[in-house]
C-alpha cells in the first residue's frame, strides 16, 4: 500500500468522501444523520426536481420537463400570491401578538402567588391541546354562531348574533394562532425571567425604580434574546401553519385563509398537480430559509463556543 | 513502580500557550506537590500526565515507557478531584470498584478488594450509601478509595481537600501523608495551600505561568528560594521585601527578610517604625509596621505581645537569614 | 394580609405578586382556558343538555338540577366513543408514537452524547444541519414523501408514520439530549475516562444514568409533538393506520354535529398528551428551545 493511500472505501470523490469518512469515524451519530438525510434532505431535492417538471397525477401522459416554467405560472397566479400575503399576515399578527401576549401571561405567572402553579398549568395547556381539537373547540364553543359563547354573550346584550368565522375569517384564525401559540412564548420569556436574578431587581428598587421602570430598563433589556428567540421560532412554525387552518375555516371562506401550505396541501390532493405544488413549496423553504438563518445565528450565539 | 519523566512538554489551548516547554522529573515514591497562582497551569500540567488532555508537543514518560498518545485510563494513574466526581447514581460499593469492574475483574475479587479498601479508610459502614447522602469528608474518602483500589503506579491529586473545612482539612492531610508513608506510591499533588505544601511534599514544584520556578524539598525553598517569586510564594506570613537604599547597603536590589527573622524590641534595633495592625492569633502575633525607609514590614513574634496600634518599636532582622536579589530578581549568595 | 402572605419575607427566590396581579393572573388564565373547559364540560353532558344556553359550567348531583349554570354529568359520551372504533384509531396513535418516541432515543442518545466529546469534529456543522431539517416546512417534502411512500407500498401504514415521525423528532431530541450531557459535571467524565471507561461504558454507565430526567424530558416532547402531528397522518393514512387525529375528522363527518359528543371525542384525543405535558411543564422550555435556554 502507498503511504498515501486514502481509505478504500469513501476516499475516492473528493466531498463526498470528506463527507463519508467523517460518517465512517462518527459511528455514534452516523445513524441519527442519515436517518434525517433519507427522510427529509432527499425529498426537498426530489421537490425541487418535480418543481421543474410539468407532472399532474390525473394526466400522466403530459409530464414534461418544463424548466422553470412552474414558478413563472404560480408567480402569474393570483391564488399563490394571495396565499402568500395571506401566510405573511398571519405570521406577522399571530407572532407579534404572541410575543405581546405571551409576555403578558410571563410577567403575571412570573411572581409567587396563590395558585400560581395551576394558572402557568392552564396557560401552557392550550399549547398542549392537539391543534386540530384546539381550533375545535374554539369553532364550537366560542365562534360558533348557535352554540357559541360569543353569540351568548351577544345576545345579553341585546345585540344580533354573528357568523364570527364566515365575517371574520382572518381575525378568527389569528386570535386562534395567538391563543396557540403564546404560551410557547410565555414558557421561554418566563425561563428568561428566571435568569435575571432577583438582585438585580432589588438593586433597581433600592435605586428608586418603580414597577414600571424596573420593567422598562431591567426585565426588558434583559428579556431582548429571549424574545428574538421565541419569535423567531414562532414565526418558522406559524408560517408552516396547516392544522388550525384545516380545521377552522378549510382555507375559506373562498380563499380568505389558504396560506400557502394550505394551497400547497390543496393543489396535491384536490388537483394532483404535482409540479406546481412542488414549486410553491421550493418557495416557502426558500422563504423560511432566511428566517431559519437568522434562528440559527441566534442560537449559536446562545450556545456558546463549540468545536 | 512509577517514577514519571516529562520531556519538553508544551500545552497550547488554541493560540494560548499556557504550558512553554517544560522538563520535570518524578522519582519512584515521591510526594510532589504542585504550588504557584492561580491559573498558572498547575491542573493543566496534571491533567497531561494524567492524559485527560493531550500535549501540543514533547513527551511524557512512565517509568521510562513512552505513554504520550496512550489513553488516560492506560497509563495506570489514579485521579482525585477536587469536586471528588463520584458517581452519583451508584453506591459506594459500586464506586470504589468501578475501575476494577472497568479492568474486567471478577465479581468476587471486586468484593474482596472492595472491602479492604473500605477497611483502611474507615468506610466500611458505608458501603451501601450513595455519595449524596455523605458529608465531604466521607466523599473524598470515597474518592480516595476509588483510587487507591486498582493499585496504580502513581495518584495525581487536584486540590483534594480544598472543599472541605479546616478542621476535617487537617484530618485527611494526615492521612493522606499516612496514606503515602504506608504504600509509597508516587504522589502528585496540587494545592494552594501552604501548610499542605510543606508538611506533605517530598518535593516541591513552584509554577509561574506555565514556568517551572523552582524544584526542591519544602526546606530547600524555604532556606534558598532562587528568586523573588518563590522567595514570596513559600512562606506564610509573606517575607517581606525591601528595595532602594536599605537594599543597597547589602549591596543587593532587593533584599528580603522573613517575618518570623525580623528581632522586635522596644528600645532599640536596626529600624525604627510604627505599629499598624496587630494580628493576635495566641500562639503567634503578626505585627504590621511601617518603617520609613523600608515601607510597610510584617513581623512574626511568638507568643502573645502586648503592643498596640501607634506604638514606636525597633526591628532588627537576623543577619543570617537576609535574602538578597538581584536586580533581575535572581537570588544572590548569602552574605559571607 | 391573607393566610398565604405569611411566608418569611426571607424565603428567597422570585418574590411575590401584589394581589391585584393575582386576581388578573386567574382571570386571564381562565378566560383562556374557557375553549378546553368548556369542551371537556360538554363531554359530560347529554346530546341535549350540551348546546343550550346560558352556559352551563358547574357540575351538580342530580337532585340539585335546575340551578342555573349547572348541569348533571354523565359518561355515557364516552361509553359510546369507546365501544364505538375508536380504540383501533387510538392503537395506531399509541404505536406511531411510542414506537418513533423509542427510535429517537436509541438514536439521538448516543449522537448527543458524542457531540459533547472533545475529539468529535465539526459538531456545529452536525448541530446547525440536523436543527435546519426541523425547521424545513413539512409541506417542502410531503409530495415526494407521499409518492414514495405510495411506490413502496407504505400508504396507510403505521409504519411510514413511524419513520416519519422519528426523522420529525429527532433533531430537537439530539439537541436536547446534548444539552443534558453538557451539563454533566465534567469531573465525574473524566474520572470515569481514568477509571477505563472506554466511550461506551462511559455513556452506559456514567452519562445515562446521571441524565435519567433528560431522557424522560425528551420522551415526553417527542411523544407531544408525535401525538398530535396532523399533516403527515392526513395525507399517508386513511383507514387502517389512521390515528386519533383522524378520527377527530371522520367522527364530525360520519356522525354530523352531535355536539355533545364530539366535545367528549374531543376531549380524548387530547387529553393524554395534555396530561403529558402537564407533568413535563418544567422540561418543555429546554425542548421547545433546543436546549438553548434552561
Ligand atoms: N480547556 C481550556 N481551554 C482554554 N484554556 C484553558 C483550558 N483549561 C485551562 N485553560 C487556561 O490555562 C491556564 C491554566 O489553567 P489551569 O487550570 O491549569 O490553572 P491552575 O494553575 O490549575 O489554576 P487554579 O489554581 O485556579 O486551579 C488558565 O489561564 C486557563 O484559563
Ligand atoms: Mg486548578
Amino acid at each position: 500500500m502507498k503511504p498515501d493511500a486514502k481509505p478504500a472505501l469513501f476516499g475516492r470523490i473528493p466531498i463526498l468522501g470528506r463527507f463519508g469518512l467523517w460518517i465512517w469515524r462518527n459511528p455514534l451519530i452516523a445513524p441519527a444523520l442519515l436517518v434525517v438525510i433519507v427522510v427529509t434532505q432527499a425529498p426537498f431535492i426530489l421537490t425541487v426536481i418535480y418543481s421543474l417538471f410539468r407532472w399532474n397525477l390525473q394526466r400522466p401522459e403530459n409530464t414534461a420537463f418544463n424548466g422553470f416554467g412552474n414558478y413563472l405560472d404560480i408567480f402569474r397566479d393570483s391564488r399563490f400570491l394571495d396565499s402568500v400575503v395571506t401566510s405573511l399576515s398571519f405570521t406577522v399578527a399571530a407572532v407579534l401578538l404572541s410575543l405581546l401576549v405571551g409576555l403578558v401571561y410571563a410577567l403575571l405567572v412570573h411572581d409567587r402567588f396563590f395558585g400560581r402553579g395551576i394558572v402557568r398549568t392552564l396557560l401552557i395547556t392550550p399549547f398542549l391541546i392537539m391543534p386540530i381539537i384546539g381550533a375545535l373547540a374554539w369553532k364550537y364553543t366560542v365562534l360558533s354562531p348557535i352554540f357559541g359563547i360569543l353569540n351568548w354573550i351577544v345576545r345579553q346584550f341585546g345585540g344580533t348574533p354573528i357568523d364570527w368565522i364566515g365575517m371574520y375569517p382572518v381575525a378568527s384564525v389569528v386570535a386562534v394562532l395567538v391563543w396557540r401559540w403564546a404560551p410557547f412564548m410565555m414558557i421561554i420569556i418566563l425561563a428568561g425571567l428566571q435568569a435575571l436574578n432577583d438582585d438585580q431587581r432589588e438593586a433597581a428598587r433600592m435605586d428608586g425604580a418603580g414597577p414600571w421602570a424596573e420593567t422598562r430598563f431591567i426585565v426588558l433589556p434583559h428579556l431582548k434574546k429571549y424574545l428574538q428567540l421565541s419569535g423567531l421560532l414562532g414565526s418558522i412554525f406559524i408560517v408552516n401553519e396547516f392544522d388550525v387552518i384545516f380545521m377552522l375555516t378549510q382555507g375559506g371562506p373562498g380563499t380568505a385563509t389558504t396560506n400557502v401550505p394550505f394551497l400547497i396541501y390543496q393543489s396535491v390532493f384536490y388537483s394532483f398537480d404535482i409540479g406546481h405544488a412542488a414549486a410553491m413549496a421550493v418557495v416557502i423553504v426558500l422563504g423560511t430559509i432566511v428566517v431559519v438563518t437568522y434562528l440559527l445565528k441566534l442560537l449559536g450565539s446562545l450556545m456558546g463556543d463549540l468545536d | 513502580m512509577g517514577h514519571i519523566t516529562l520531556s519538553n512538554v508544551t500545552k497550547q489551548f488554541g493560540a494560548v500557550e499556557v504550558i512553554p516547554p517544560l522538563d520535570l522529573h518524578i522519582e519512584d515514591g515521591e510526594f510532589v506537590v504542585f504550588v504557584g497562582p492561580s491559573g498558572c497551569g498547575k491542573t493543566t500540567l496534571l491533567r497531561l500526565i494524567a492524559g485527560l488532555e493531550d500535549v501540543t508537543s514533547g513527551s511524557v514518560a512512565i517509568d521510562g515507557t513512552d505513554i504520550t498518545g496512550v489513553a488516560a485510563a492506560q497509563r495506570g494513574l489514579a485521579m482525585v478531584f477536587q469536586s471528588y466526581a463520584l458517581y452519583p447514581h451508584m453506591p459506594v460499593r459500586d464506586n470504589i470498584g468501578f475501575p476494577l469492574r472497568m479492568a474486567g475483574l471478577d465479581k468476587a475479587e471486586i468484593a474482596r478488594k472492595v472491602e479492604a479498601v473500605a477497611e483502611t479508610l474507615n468506610l466500611t459502614g458505608h458501603l451501601d450509601a450513595r455519595p449524596g447522602q455523605m458529608s465531604g469528608g466521607q466523599r473524598q474518602r470515597v474518592a480516595i478509595g476509588r483510587a487507591i483500589v486498582r493499585e496504580p503506579k502513581a495518584f495525581l491529586f487536584d486540590e483534594p481537600l480544598s472543599n472541605l473545612d479546616a478542621a476535617l482539612r487537617v484530618n485527611m492531610r494526615l492521612e493522606i501523608s499516612e496514606l503515602h508513608q504506608r504504600l509509597k506510591t508516587t504522589a502528585i499533588y496540587v494545592t494552594h495551600d501552604q501548610v499542605e505544601a510543606m508538611t506533605m511534599a517530598t518535593k516541591i514544584v513552584v509554577l509561574r505561568s506555565g514556568i517551572i520556578e523552582q524544584v526542591g524539598s519544602p526546606m530547600e525553598l524555604y532556606n534558598q528560594p532562587r528568586n523573588l517569586f518563590v522567595a514570596g510564594f513559600i512562606g506564610s506570613p509573606k517575607m517581606n521585601f525591601v528595595t532602594g537604599e536599605t537594599a543597597a547597603q547589602h549591596g543587593a536590589a532587593t533584599i528580603g527578610v522573613r517575618p518570623e527573622h525580623i528581632a522586635l524590641s522596644k528600645d532599640a534595633g536596626d529600624w525604627k517604625g510604627r505599629v499598624g495592625i496587630v494580628e493576635h492569633l495566641g500562639s503567634d502575633t503578626f505585627l504590621h509596621v511601617t518603617v520609613p525607609g523600608a515601607g510597610p514590614l510584617t513581623v512574626r513574634v511568638a507568643g502573645e505581645m502586648a503592643v498596640r496600634f501607634g506604638d514606636t518599636v525597633f526591628l532588627t532582622p537576623d543577619a543570617n537569614k537576609i535574602h538578597r536579589f538581584d536586580a533581575a530578581d535572581n537570588a544572590m549568595s548569602r552574605r559571607p | 394580609m391573607a393566610f398565604w402572605n405569611r411566608r418569611p419575607a426571607a424565603a428567597r427566590g422570585i418574590e411575590r405578586a401584589s394581589r391585584l396581579r393575582t386576581v388578573l393572573a386567574w382571570g386571564v388564565a381562565l378566560f383562556v382556558s374557557f375553549p378546553f373547559l368548556y369542551l371537556a364540560t360538554s363531554g359530560l353532558k347529554t346530546e341535549v343538555e350540551a348546546p343550550k344556553m346560558p352556559p352551563a359550567f358547574v357540575p351538580v348531583p342530580e337532585f340539585l338540577n335546575g340551578i342555573p349554570f349547572t348541569y348533571t354529568p354523565t359518561l355515557q359520551n364516552y361509553r359510546l366513543i369507546l365501544a364505538g372504533d375508536f380504540m383501533p384509531y387510538f392503537v395506531n396513535s399509541a404505536m406511531a408514537t411510542l414506537v418513533s418516541t423509542l427510535i429517537v432515543l436509541l438514536l439521538a442518545i448516543p449522537a448527543a452524547y458524542a457531540l459533547t466529546l472533545p475529539q468529535t469534529t465539526s459538531k456545529r456543522n452536525v448541530l446547525f444541519f440536523l436543527i435546519s431539517t426541523r425547521f424545513l416546512p413539512v409541506v417542502g417534502v410531503i409530495i415526494p414523501i407521499f409518492l414514495a411512500t405510495r411506490f413502496v407500498g407504505l400508504l396507510d401504514n403505521v409504519l411510514a408514520l413511524i419513520i416519519l415521525y422519528t426523522a420529525m423528532n429527532l433533531p430537537i431530541a439530539v439537541w436536547m439530549m446534548r444539552s443534558f450531557f453538557q451539563d454533566l459535571p465534567a469531573d465525574v467524565l473524566d474520572a470515569g475516562r481514568m477509571d477505563g471507561a472506554g466511550t461506551f461504558h462511559e455513556l452506559t454507565l456514567i452519562a445515562l444514568p446521571m441524565v435519567k430526567n433528560g431522557v424522560l424530558a425528551t420522551a415526553f416532547l417527542a411523544i407531544i409533538f408525535a401525538w398530535n402531528e396532523f399533516l403527515l397522518a392526513l395525507t399517508l393514512t386513511t383507514t387502517r393506520a389512521a390515528t386519533v387525529p383522524l378520527y377527530m375528522i371522520s367522527f364530525m363527518s360520519a356522525q354530523g354535529l352531535w355536539y355533545a359528543k364530539m366535545s367528549a371525542a374531543g376531549t380524548l384525543v387530547a387529553l393524554p398528551v395534555v396530561i403529558l405535558g402537564w407533568f413535563g411543564q418544567k422540561w418543555l422550555v429546554r425542548g421547545l428551545s433546543m436546549g438553548a435556554v434552561k
